[in-house]
């Protein structure tokens, strides 16, 4: 009885979307770093072996970022659907 | 503007003999893009003229004295310019006076500095004869003994011993290994000398005088020669300062004397004739036929072919040319192509406002680019700080809009001076909108509209890449091979963007008023089967078979997308499967790609979320630290926001800024921009310390 209450409740759902929220964030920062990790050593490499390398390696360094943004919205959207 | 410059092919043609003087006037109207032609029977490729060997000889002098000098030329700027004569004039007197001024006093500074390395190898072997504290006079000198006197790793004693007991032995440690003097008889050294090298023997020379005094000896030696060194650097430093131009113009002359001397290398020449075969801008053609035509050299312009590419020249207005850096890092662009620099000007300062978006950031920037400017006059540096000069002042701009100045001012159930350390001042700011910024886009509603409008963006964006790929594509391949390539894409994601609108429209973003929507832009009855938006919301992806009641989802922007996604995957079909296969189809996928880059957009948002939320936090501790009912520590507070800004601000130049270029070096140039074009390189150079003379 007191859990069906509970799981029914505003809050509950709420509290869930945030962690939700967070999960998505969170674990696609981990997604993303783990991607940038081989390609930023990669780039410092190539950066070591020509310095007018720098632009470009930090361009392709912040090509995953793109799944943390995915992650974002998804979060933006639990939080303000909830 | 958007497309390269148009270009003309040319062909000179004229007797052999005016080959020198062509090459004198082309060299100075820097014009001509040459062309390298083959051989063939007749037209042989031509030989540099005779002065090519010598000039280059001087020019390698000249270069060898500048690199020793350290000489920039870009650093320098320029009080006179030297006449053409007057440098021809000069030339060998002032070559044979380098030669004696600088070339031998760089030969005595390497005489002197191999003295000195000299001297410090000697008074590093003397320290360690000093551990053995024997006299240098007893270590040589004798005629039946025989005397090692060197470093070994481990004590040999123990392996002498076996050979002979007539030996005597003295052994230090110095530093990590031991310093060693074996007396043995001479007729025996020579088995000992084979079981020392089995210790590492490395043997150290004796002076013949004792140490002290060789020491100081060598001491007095170098300070002489560090005297003289320091005389001789005082006068090269000034004879940089008087001569740095002077040597800087030589430089200038001899390099364009190689090239001239060396043109006839791309020139086709026969027993009488000359010709030569290149690209000049069309805007210069008359001038360039009347410049050549007078002097008895005879321009004829060439069509070309398709397949042949005439180089790019980028041809973009004032302020937009310093963002060629950025467009050609990506790639140059083909001659046929739409070259984005004045695209990537209008959008590359604007996204990154858009990211950052505070004004005190932003006049950070723009104080630091004004300051920078003044210290770096290099072009390339002068260039890069004008896109920064950009960028502060969109900063600025958005910041203004969104209310920001190092941080936000406005915060839910808070007052402004508890937020800000300007908190009340910003406030009356906005004083013709309450109080309010223009734009909040850290409140719920804020956040919704602008993730909405950056995905409008973003949309607007694909639409527009596949338009300028639909035109490069029709310009080189033609109408039919657009539309496959690139036409069906440009339908695929207008199918796409309908349907996000018909997603957005369920969820009532259209309808609703604020802060479930933007109030009510369409009307409400835009659905096929004439339900309301609240039965909608419950079905807003209505997919048969799917999802239970689907059709109270089904509104005219689904049933608009419907024939556009249709059709897009007809004429996909049709480009693909020629090329792949039956496997082809499952390319078809790559929209759901289209559909991530859209979203991608959504970075325009969140990057500048983060620092907004960052800038948020550091007032908002700085306040309490700093302030009652707090801490009430003023050095803490002004600390952490210096720090916390700081660090902020160089996140704040460098991720926008990266996360701009991205956007359009990955979801903008993919959709037209294809690049691989050669640069524009006229014959001849521009002269900085040598003044042009007339015709």
């Amino acid at each position: 009885m007191v859990e069906t209450a509970l799981i029914e409740s505003e809050a509950f759902i709420k509290g869930c979307a945030a962690i939700g929220a967070g999960l998505a964030v969170g674990l696609a920062g981990i997604g993303a770093g783990a991607g940038e990790s081989g390609i930023g050593a990669a780039a410092v490499g190539a950066i070591a072996e020509d310095r007018g390398f720098l632009g470009l390696g930090l361009l392709f360094t912040v090509i995953p970022e793109t799944i943390v943004i995915f992650g974002l919205v998804i979060s933006l959207i639990l939080m303000f659907a909830y | 503007m958007l497309k390269p410059e148009k270009m003309v092919k040319v062909a000179l043609v004229g007797a052999k003999e005016q080959l020198d003087l062509a090459s004198e006037i082309l060299h100075r109207m820097n014009l001509l893009h040459v062309e390298s032609l083959p051989e063939t029977d007749y037209f042989k490729l031509g030989t540099p003229a005779e002065r090519a060997g010598q000039i280059s000889k001087s020019l390698l002098q000249v270069r060898s004295y500048i690199s020793y000098l350290k000489l920039d030329p870009t650093k320098i700027s320029v009080k006179r310019k030297f006449k053409k004569e007057e440098i021809e004039n000069k030339l060998s007197q002032k070559l044979a006076e380098y030669q004696g001024e600088i070339g031998n006093r760089l030969d005595e500074l390497k005489r002197i500095n191999d003295g000195l390395k000299s001297i410090d190898a000697e008074i590093s072997t003397i320290e360690p004869l000093k551990v053995l504290e024997i006299p240098p006079k007893l270590l040589k000198g004798y005629k039946t003994l025989k005397c090692f006197v060197g470093f070994v790793k481990a004590d040999p004693v123990e392996e002498i011993r076996k050979i002979t007991s007539n030996f005597d032995l003295v052994i230090k440690k110095f530093e990590d290994q031991f310093v060693i003097a074996v007396f043995v008889k001479a007729e025996e050294s020579n088995e000992v000398y084979r079981i020392l090298q089995g210790f590492g023997y490395k043997e150290i020379p004796v002076p013949d005088i004792e140490y002290e005094t060789r020491i100081s000896e060598l001491t007095k030696m170098k300070e002489e020669l560090l005297e003289k060194k320091k005389k001789i650097e005082i006068e090269i430093e000034e004879l940089k300062l008087k001569e740095s131009e002077i040597i800087l113009a030589i430089e200038e002359y001899l390099s364009s004397e190689v090239d001239k001397a060396e043109l006839p290398l791309k020139a086709l020449v026969s027993k009488h004739t000359f010709v030569l075969v290149g690209y000049i801008p069309a805007n210069s053609l008359e001038k360039f036929k009347k410049m050549l035509n007078g002097k008895g050299i005879i321009v004829e312009e060439l069509s070309f072919e398709k397949e042949e590419v005439p180089p790019t020249k980028l041809n973009n207005p004032g302020f937009s040319k310093n963002f060629e850096v950025l467009s050609k890092t990506y790639a140059i662009p083909r001659y046929k192509e739409i070259d984005p620099t004045l695209l990537m000007a209008i959008f590359f300062p604007l996204f990154f406002g858009l990211m950052l978006g505070d004004m005190g950031y932003g006049l950070l920037i723009v104080a630091t680019a004004l300051y920078l400017k003044r210290i770096f006059k290099t072009e390339g540096w002068q260039k890069l700080l004008n896109i920064g000069l950009a960028c502060g002042i969109t900063s600025i701009f958005f910041g203004f809009i969104y209310g920001e100045f190092f941080g936000p001012f406005i915060a839910p159930e808070m007052k402004p001076s508890e937020v800000h350390f300007l908190g009340d001042l910003l406030a009356g700011l906005y004083a013709f909108n309450h109080g309010h910024p223009i734009f909040d886009r850290i409140e719920e509603f804020g956040i919704k509209a602008l993730l909405f409008i950056v995905l409008m963006i973003g949309m607007f964006k694909m639409v527009w890449g596949f338009s300028m790929g639909f035109y490069n594509v029709f310009v080189e391949h033609g109408l039919k091979e657009a539309i496959l390539e690139k036409g069906c894409w440009i339908l695929g994601v207008l199918g796409l963007i309908c349907a996000i609108f018909g997603f957005s429209y369920n969820l009532g973003i259209f309808t609703s008023p604020p802060p479930e929507g933007f109030g009510e832009i369409f009307p409400k009855n835009l659905f096929l089967n004439g339900n309301t938006v609240t039965e909608a919301k419950a079905v807003p992806l209505p997919i048969p078979g799917l999802v239970n009641g689907w059709e109270a989802g089904v509104n005219y922007f689904y049933i608009l997308a419907l024939p556009l996604v249709i059709i897009w995957f007809i004429i996909f079909l049709k480009a693909e499967i020629p090329k792949m296969g039956i496997f082809g189809v499952i390319m078809a996928v790559e929209l759901l790609t289209w559909f991530g880059q859209i979203i991608s957009y959504a970075r325009l948002l969140a990057i500048g979320l983060s620092s907004v939320y960052l800038a948020f936090v550091f007032n908002y501790l700085g306040l309490k630290a700093g302030f009652e009912p707090g801490m009430a520590i003023l050095p803490l507070a002004i600390v952490i926001m210096l720090l916390g800004h700081f660090v902020n601000f160089l996140l704040g130049i460098l991720d926008p800024g990266l996360q701009s270029l991205r956007l359009h070096y990955v979801e903008f140039f993919t959709k037209f921009f294809e690049g691989g074009g050669r640069e524009y390189t006229p014959f001849g150079r521009v002269k900085k310390f040598i003044e042009e003379g007339g015709e």
